[in-house]
């Protein structure tokens, strides 16, 4: 098996609670901070950690505001994130043609 | 490594992003009041006579306007009390979905509304056809939320069916009477016992 589609999957995606994080903002033009935590349950501190990393990759864009005078803080995904996200997801299918082939 | 491991990431990608774009508010307290209003609207013409269909129709949709302020201020109260927005992209998926069966509703409603000339066995066709408009909305919106919103959807497009076949079989029992026994059977009944079901299920279902 070709080791080099595996070698070039991107690690800030690669790990299980950021792919997470990512496949549901690929999907929902943003998502509020309870809700990715309802979805995922995962505790306050991993979401913020994991976001904090991809925040830093620059795939993922946060927006804190107040909305009817609570802290509402939102989640999506950026255009950058979303090449990662898509090419990410090349690579898995190339790994998964290439299994087949053997 | 494991072989499987790619398509076992694809396949957890797909269920993630397939549950990221479902509706998630609490279902239960909305079908409850919809079911409570339905059921006292129904009770309500056994002692106000409403015969005539322009007087069906006005006290109906009357009735489903309460119903639809009333979800929007439970919608909008978990939205709130969850810190997040009201309108946000599955709310606005659902009610694309309701829309337009919303909308030909309302047309019916409308034309009853304005038509003086209409007998009250009338009215009967009037139940017939909201109710499975509304299921055929529920089916729709059924796509974007839990799956059992869109069987619910299909009880009453078959309810409805087996209504519409029912009243030519047995003609006497087109009456306006008969149409507001539906109304509250469906919009009632149906709605409150579908409530206490959730009411239960998604209960258990946050408790896992």
């Amino acid at each position: 098996m070709n080791p080099e589609p595996f070698l070039q999957l991107d690690r800030v995606i690669h790990e299980k609670g950021r792919l997470a994080i990512m496949s549901l903002l690929a999907a929902t033009p943003q998502l509020s901070f309870t809700e990715m935590r309802d979805t995922l349950n995962m505790t306050d501190g991993n979401i913020t950690a994991h976001i904090r990393t991809l925040q830093e990759a620059g795939y993922v864009s946060v927006t804190k505001e107040f909305h009817g005078g609570r802290p509402l803080t939102t989640f999506s995904i950026t255009s950058q994130g979303k090449k990662a996200f898509a090419s990410y997801i090349d690579l898995l299918e190339q790994i998964i043609k290439q299994t087949k082939k053997k | 490594m494991e072989p499987n491991w790619a398509s076992e990431h694809l396949q957890v990608i797909r269920t993630l992003m397939e549950r990221s774009a479902l509706y998630r508010r609490a279902l239960a307290p909305i079908m409850i009041t919809c079911g409570v209003i339905g059921l006292a609207a129904a009770i309500a013409t056994c002692f106000i006579k409403i015969e005539r269909p322009s007087h069906f129709s006005a006290f109906w949709l009357t009735v489903s306007l309460l119903g639809l302020i009333a979800s929007f201020l439970l919608v909008r109260r978990q939205a709130l009390k969850d810190a997040e927005p009201f309108w946000s992209p599955p709310t606005r998926r659902v009610s694309q979905a309701l829309l337009p069966c919303f909308v030909l509703g309302l047309v019916g409603g409308i034309v009853f509304l304005t038509h003086q000339s209409l007998e009250p066995a009338a009215n009967w066709y009037l139940a017939v056809f909201w109710t499975a408009i509304y299921g055929c909305a529920l089916h729709a919106a059924g796509f974007s939320m839990p799956r059992g919103i869109r069987l619910f959807g299909w009880m009453f497009i078959f309810g409805s069916t087996a209504v519409f076949i029912a009243g030519f079989v047995r003609p006497e029992w087109r009456t306006s009477e008969a149409a507001h026994y539906v109304m509250g059977i469906f919009f009632g009944v149906l709605h409150l016992a579908y409530g206490v079901y959730l009411y239960f299920t998604e209960k258990s279902r946050k408790s896992t």
